[in-house]
């Protein structure tokens, strides 16, 4: 019986030998790199050498992958490798976005106010949700007015303009009103924390990356399917299709509060840009989201507001100007402008010192968007790249009222029809 | 000739030894593996760049293993690290300096900041020149 026992324990031994052997052997071979900014080996290259640089902003040699994604750097075992990344594939996840993308000289906690994204970011009205909380709220008499208290999660700043320095987080399951927390079931799908809808027309990612990283194609006749797995892309250059997403996908019925999805999926830009009732000008449809409103108006401005209108405010007369009146501009002199920066990081306009640019009511530099000899203006597509030449409104046959400069009121004589 | 036959006994032995000379080369081999496995090298700090007659006067050489950009002046030779002080990642030599392509920090022909988000110059190598008449560039 010993010398069956003997042997079986050697047997077992020699398999176990074996089966670490073998899983051994099916590791890759190590390719190591030291990225310039940790100088510190790291072997995610072994497996992920053919993933596409994510950005010019952020080349592997000089950032390598564990800074922003986490994991374990000198696993050649994927599970191991993987098993302390941060939010998965998407570092920039709200939930973990402070421990991937922050620092001085990255995405917040640096001087510049103007960089300091994340901060702006997780308290803009894209982020809480703010505004329609306490519509619904409101509108079913669960609060008196509407001022923001709830986001989708709480957050608070040191001061803000708007007077709101804290939001509590928002949880449907302590509202007693049925209606609210229907929509707390129903409704919460478009926040920069919320996972999409189902459907490739609904797909993106959370956080930065739900704007920055396109899973939409920029060209709606382009049926292919973009797979997430093989999305590894930050960009400025941000297409109306990503925008679409979330904001022209359907109506929330308050009737119902369920969302209803839009029925028609058009595959030319002029009856895919807006909802059916809206009115638009050309420019609206021909021209990305990202060309007329600013990082400040998406991104936010570190303020918490309670309504989209209190951050979102480019109208027509900010690149047109009125009857009296010509657009604002800023002439480059300073090399560390804004606007150099920005062109810089989508270079779709070769910016020079002593070049023109229109900038908002709020001076934000519509870098875009340069003064030319004749007085017209030229804006270069941030995310097609074409060249539109516009003129303003001043000397023309306009007719517009000085104190009506909504847009609604321009698409009175300027609407497009379908 | 013998007729021997092989007890039960003898081949458990015989098995049992086998299994375990297996197992202990397969043992062997991963040990040696293990003491053979070697550290990833530090990158290099000192760049042996051949006779330094390679290098004219007047002479500008991109040293792209550095990086970094040799001069040869008339007061001698210098170098220019092209590492970026902002981040890191690597400028390009241009007629009127040096442009960072990840965040579009600006250098002059010194190496001087002359556009965010850069703070700081780019970083003077080190050159000698040894006794055989090769020239060398140190990073550290």
């Amino acid at each position: 019986m010993r010398r069956y026992l003997f042997l079986a324990a050697s047997f077992s031994l020699l398999l176990g030998l074996l089966i670490t052997a073998w899983q051994e052997s099916r590791h890759p071979k190590p390719i190591a790199l030291t990225p310039t900014l940790t100088g510190k080996v790291e072997y995610c290259l072994s497996c992920h050498g053919d993933l596409p640089e994510i950005s010019k902003s952020h080349p592997v040699q000089t950032f390598g992958c564990v800074l922003c994604h986490g994991g374990e750097p000198l696993a050649l075992d994927a599970n191991l490798a993987h098993s302390t990344m941060r939010g998965g594939k998407n570092p920039s996840d709200f939930s973990v976005v402070q421990a991937s993308c922050a620092g001085s000289n990255c995405h917040s906690g640096t001087a510049e106010d103007f960089r300091n994204h994340i901060q702006r970011a997780t308290t803009s009205i894209q982020a809480t949700y703010a505004g329609a909380i306490a519509n619904i709220r409101y509108t079913f008499g669960v609060q008196p007015d509407l001022k923001a208290r709830l986001g989708i999660f709480s957050v608070q700043v040191s001061q803000s303009t708007s007077g709101i320095t804290a939001l509590a987080a928002f949880d449907p399951t302590q509202e007693t009103n049925p209606y609210v927390k229907a929509f707390g079931q129903n409704c919460l799908t478009c926040h920069l924390s919320a996972q999409p809808l189902p459907g490739s027309e609904y797909f993106r990612f959370t956080g930065c990356s739900a704007c920055h990283t396109p899973t939409q194609s920029p060209d709606r006749t382009n049926t292919e399917q973009v797979q997430s797995s093989q999305i590894h892309k930050l960009t400025t250059s941000i297409s109306y299709t990503q925008c679409d997403t979330c904001h022209n996908r359907g109506n929330y019925d308050l009737r119902t509060i369920t969302f209803k999805p839009r029925q028609d999926h058009p595959a030319d830009r002029l009856h895919d840009y807006y909802q059916p009732i809206a009115q638009f000008t050309s420019c609206e449809w021909k021209l990305d989201c990202v060309d007329c409103h600013t990082r400040t108006e998406a991104m936010g401005d570190g303020n918490l507001y309670s309504v989209k209108k209190d951050i979102q405010y480019i109208q027509c007369k900010t690149c047109h100007g009125t009857l009296t009146d010509l657009p604002q501009t800023r002439t480059l002199t300073d090399p560390n402008d804004l606007a150099f920066r920005l062109a810089t990081l989508n270079p779709v306009i070769d910016l020079k010192l002593g070049d023109t640019i229109l900038v908002t009511e709020k001076d934000e530099p519509l870098w875009n968007i340069r003064v030319l000899p004749d007085g017209t203006y030229e804006l270069f597509g941030k995310a097609d790249n074409q060249r539109y030449v516009f003129r303003p409104v001043k000397g023309s046959a306009c007719t517009q009222d000085p104190a009506r400069q909504d847009s609604g009121s321009c698409h009175e004589c300027h609407s497009v029809e379908r | 000739m013998s007729n021997r036959t092989l007890s039960r006994r003898d081949f458990l032995k015989l098995a049992s030894a086998a299994i375990l000379a297996l197992s202990g080369l397969l043992g062997l081999e991963g040990l040696f593996r293990f003491l053979t496995t070697q550290t990833e090298p530090l990158p290099p700090t000192e760049f042996d760049l051949g006779p330094a007659s390679n290098y004219p006067p007047g002479s500008r050489t991109l040293l792209a293993d550095i990086p970094a950009l040799l001069l040869h002046t008339q007061s001698g030779f210098s170098a220019i690290s092209l590492v970026c002080t902002h981040l890191g990642c690597t400028v390009e030599s241009k007629p009127e300096g040096f442009a960072c392509p990840c965040h579009g920090s600006r250098f002059d022909l010194q190496g001087n900041v002359t556009r965010g988000p850069a703070e700081k110059s780019l970083h003077s190598l080190r050159t000698g020149i040894t006794s055989d008449g090769k020239l060398h560039v140190y990073t550290n």
